[in-house]
């Protein structure tokens, strides 16, 4: 494998390792101008709009600003996000949503996926359909379902309750219910990109294996614990990752649904870190906790990839 | 060659990085503009000033441009830019932060205690004294941007105070009399479960989101008889019995009238247009609601009442808003007085110059706009007789319905925000209010004691 991959000028440099000293002259010959040339507009690129922005995160962190008057504070703006009472809330409320939306939101594109694999002639379209929820704008179908959720008679969930005789529920007003259903919207809004991505890679999967496993007389469960899941495993290890990073960063719907409440039951992270900076006008506080955020994240990926290093495929 | 690459990257990095982070250094702290010099107000300069209206009102902004040109004809030493910037609360800081803050721009009455308390506005005492402008505004109204020490940090341009928006046409539907709106809180009371049993709206509401639950349990806490913090901003005063009475206002028509509605999470917008549309029949809320009910959101013109807010024995008086017209705090001495004669032009020529006032009737009348909605006047009651006479034939509003509003607003005292963290306060008892009309069980006093650590905790920080 190793041999396939490599390039032959790379294996040649290897076998004989000439020690020579880099020359400018050299290194423009060979053409590294150009390189530089082509490779400085995205330098340029991601400099400005990705790593600058973080290397100012990480200074206004340590001040205290106005944007007129500066004072650097040291570590006491993170002090203050560890201090305030809404932090431990703000925490379990985003973990409580991360979880119930990873334990509904993974598997449901899974098995829509299989399904939608499974139609012959229909399976454009059912892919369309699945796919139709993503193109709507988030703050219009997080608008839509605010209506959807309306906690009288008249709200869309209720009079589907009502014809059974149940109901009203107060939905959002309601702190037990509040996280659910936002967890219910934000699936919705999101699970046709995981369907699409599932069903390109189930698409990939040689279906000798499928043959071979009807032989061996596999039921169709079968077929799909020892076939299916194992040839998707590294599309599902990252999937769940980034899912968890997504949810993790949850914003929009808490914002435009409840504004954080009722009594705080849906303030996230993000909306605990909006309204530091945009309400209270406190950058240094609301970029410590993002910082915090973050580092709590990487250490997440971290653990992550640790513990599943060996189903990954690569 | 590649190992030199592969340590040069990092390097290349480094050294962008270090470029960057020069340039952010620069930017840090600034001089303090106000000392110096004395101004010298023939000298050129060049002000840049926002608010001004969008394309989708073009006479509006036709006479905007207007006003730049008379401007500038009249100041020749003066170069004003007008952009369109507004105030957005998203937006400002980094308004602030890129530099691009205009000159002069509007900020909400809500908003001027805690930008003087950032430092995020200029003080414009030194430049403002002398001016006809102060001489001639309501003293009431000036003590929103003035702080402890006497020092003045705007102009205001238009105000209001908080009243109790009604409803006339649910009134009429359930029998009650428009003109004779509630004067007491147990008369709102029963007016609102009288509406609530005789139409298909709900008969008392209020905002409960973004802050504004806790901005209208202050409004309405001053009405009961308390302040929610010491004048000095030191000590929080919010767990007091006249917020607890409003709470248990709120409890009685949530739980025993049920004359609330079931939504209880409820911001601006979504209260004000259930408001519009019919579905509430009265809420506290800003008497200026008048053009952004009417004009933005269509309510009959007919339907919109507002009356006083209504005051307990012990009430003390109520919550004002408007606009006020601020310097960016890096400006110099030159470009505040600059600033001060473009607000002076701009927003009180029509007090002293009938022309100009006929002239921007007419143009709000063209866009179909309001002239003459109810507020509170930001000049002193003689010259704003004055101007409402030269105005009189465009005034557009019904002011007859708002008779006992216009008739008291100078009566009831207006009693300013809380000095310090008013957002966050507000932010607070947001929750709190929430409590009250989502849980039937919520412990009043509990909740209060909670919110009040919470707050001293944040006012004993600075």
């Amino acid at each position: 494998m190793v041999a396939l991959d490599d390039p032959p000028t790379a294996a040649r440099t290897r076998a004989r390792p000439v020690r020579r000293r880099p020359s400018a002259v050299a290194w423009v010959r060979r053409g590294g101008l150009t390189t530089l040339v082509f490779f400085l507009p995205l330098l340029l690129t991601f400099a400005y709009f990705s790593w600058w922005p973080i290397l100012r995160s990480l200074v206004l962190s340590l001040q205290q600003t106005n944007f007129i008057v500066t004072e650097w504070v040291g570590l006491a703006n993170f002090e203050r996000v560890l201090a305030d009472p809404l932090l431990l809330t703000a925490v379990w409320n985003t973990t409580y949503f991360t979880l119930l939306a990873v334990a509904i939101g993974f598997p449901v594109p899974i098995l829509l996926a299989v399904l939608i694999a499974e139609m012959r002639r229909t399976r454009g379209f059912a892919s369309v359909l699945a796919y139709l929820p993503v193109i709507i704008p988030p703050v219009v179908s997080v608008l839509l379902w605010k209506t959807f959720y309306r906690p009288d008679e008249a709200g869309l969930f209720n009079t589907i309750l009502g014809w059974f005789g149940l109901g009203p529920l107060p939905w959002l007003n309601d702190p037990d219910l509040v996280i659910p259903a936002i967890v219910v919207q934000a699936t919705w809004a999101s699970f046709g990109t995981a369907v699409i991505i599932y069903l390109a890679t189930l698409m990939t999967i040689r279906t000798e294996l499928y043959e071979a496993a009807e032989i061996d007389g596999a039921s169709i469960l079968r077929r799909f614990w020892h076939v299916t899941l194992p040839q998707m495993r590294g599309i599902l290890l990252i999937m769940l990752l980034l899912q968890l990073i997504g949810t993790f960063q949850v914003f929009t719907e808490p914002y435009i649904m409840t504004g954080g409440g009722p009594e705080n039951r849906s303030m996230t992270l993000l909306l605990l870190i909006y309204r530091y900076a945009f309400v209270s006008g406190d950058y240094g506080r609301a970029t410590a906790l993002s910082l915090l955020l973050a580092l709590a994240l990487s250490l997440l990926s971290a653990i992550y990839l640790w513990a599943t290093r060996r189903w990954s495929t690569s | 060659m590649r190992r030199t690459t592969r340590r040069a990257a990092p390097l290349a990095l480094l050294g962008v990085a270090a470029v960057f982070l020069s340039a952010c250094s620069g930017g840090g702290s600034g001089d303090d503009p106000t000392d110096g010099a004395p101004v010298d107000t023939d000298a050129p300069v060049t002000i840049s000033v926002g608010g001004m209206p969008t394309t989708e009102n073009p006479e509006q902004r036709a006479d905007f441009e207007r006003q730049v040109e008379d401007f500038s004809a009249e100041h020749d030493n003066i170069t004003v830019e007008a952009e369109e910037t507004q105030w957005e609360a998203d937006t400002f800081q980094a308004l602030l932060a890129g530099g691009t803050m205009p000159t002069v721009m509007q900020v909400p009455f809500t908003e001027i205690g805690a930008l003087i308390e950032r430092g995020q506005v200029a003080d414009v005492t030194d430049q403002i004294t002398g001016s006809t402008v102060l001489e001639q505004l309501n003293p009431t109204v000036m003590d929103v941007v003035t702080d402890a020490d006497g020092r003045i940090y705007g102009v205001p341009i238009a105000a209001y105070t908080m009243g109790l928006l009604y409803n006339r046409a649910l009134f009429e539907q359930a029998g009650l009399d428009p003109d004779a709106p509630p004067q007491t809180w147990d008369e709102v009371r029963s007016a609102a479960q009288t509406i609530d049993e005789a139409t298909d709206a709900q008969g008392f509401g209020t905002m409960t989101l973004d802050n504004t639950g806790g901005w209208i349990l202050s409004t309405m806490s001053y009405a009961f008889g308390s302040t929610m913090q010491s004048d000095d901003g030191t000590t929080a005063t919010l767990d007091n019995p006249a917020t607890t009475e409003v709470l248990e206002f709120y409890r009685s028509l949530r739980w025993e009238d049920n004359s609330m509605g079931s939504n209880f999470l409820l911001n601006y917008d979504d209260a004000v247009n259930a408001f519009a549309a019919g579905q509430m029949g009265m809420f506290v809320q800003g008497a200026d609601n008048y053009s952004n009910m009417v004009v933005n959101r269509g309510m009959d013109p007919q339907d919109f009442g507002v009356a006083p807010l209504p005051q307990t024995d012990d009430g003390l008086g109520t919550l004002g808003g408007g606009t006020i017209s601020i310097i960016n705090p890096t400006a110099t001495p030159e470009e505040i007085a600059a600033g001060l004669e473009w607000i002076e032009f701009k927003s009180f020529l029509q007090y002293t110059d009938e022309e100009v006032a006929v002239a921007n009737a007419e143009a709000r009348i063209a866009d179909g706009l309001a002239v003459a909605a109810p507020g509170l006047p930001v000049v002193n009651e003689e010259v704003n007789e004055q101007y409402l006479g030269w105005i009189d034939s465009l005034i557009n509003v019904p002011r007859e319905n708002f008779e006992l509003y216009l008739s008291t607003v100078e009566e009831i005292p207006l009693i300013p925000e809380p000095a310090v963290k008013a957002q966050e306060l507000y932010a607070t008892l947001d929750p709190v209010v929430q409590a009250v009309l989502t849980r039937e069980d919520a412990d009043i006093p509990q909740l209060l004691g909670d919110a009040q650590n919470t707050i001293q905790a944040a006012l004993d920080v600075g």
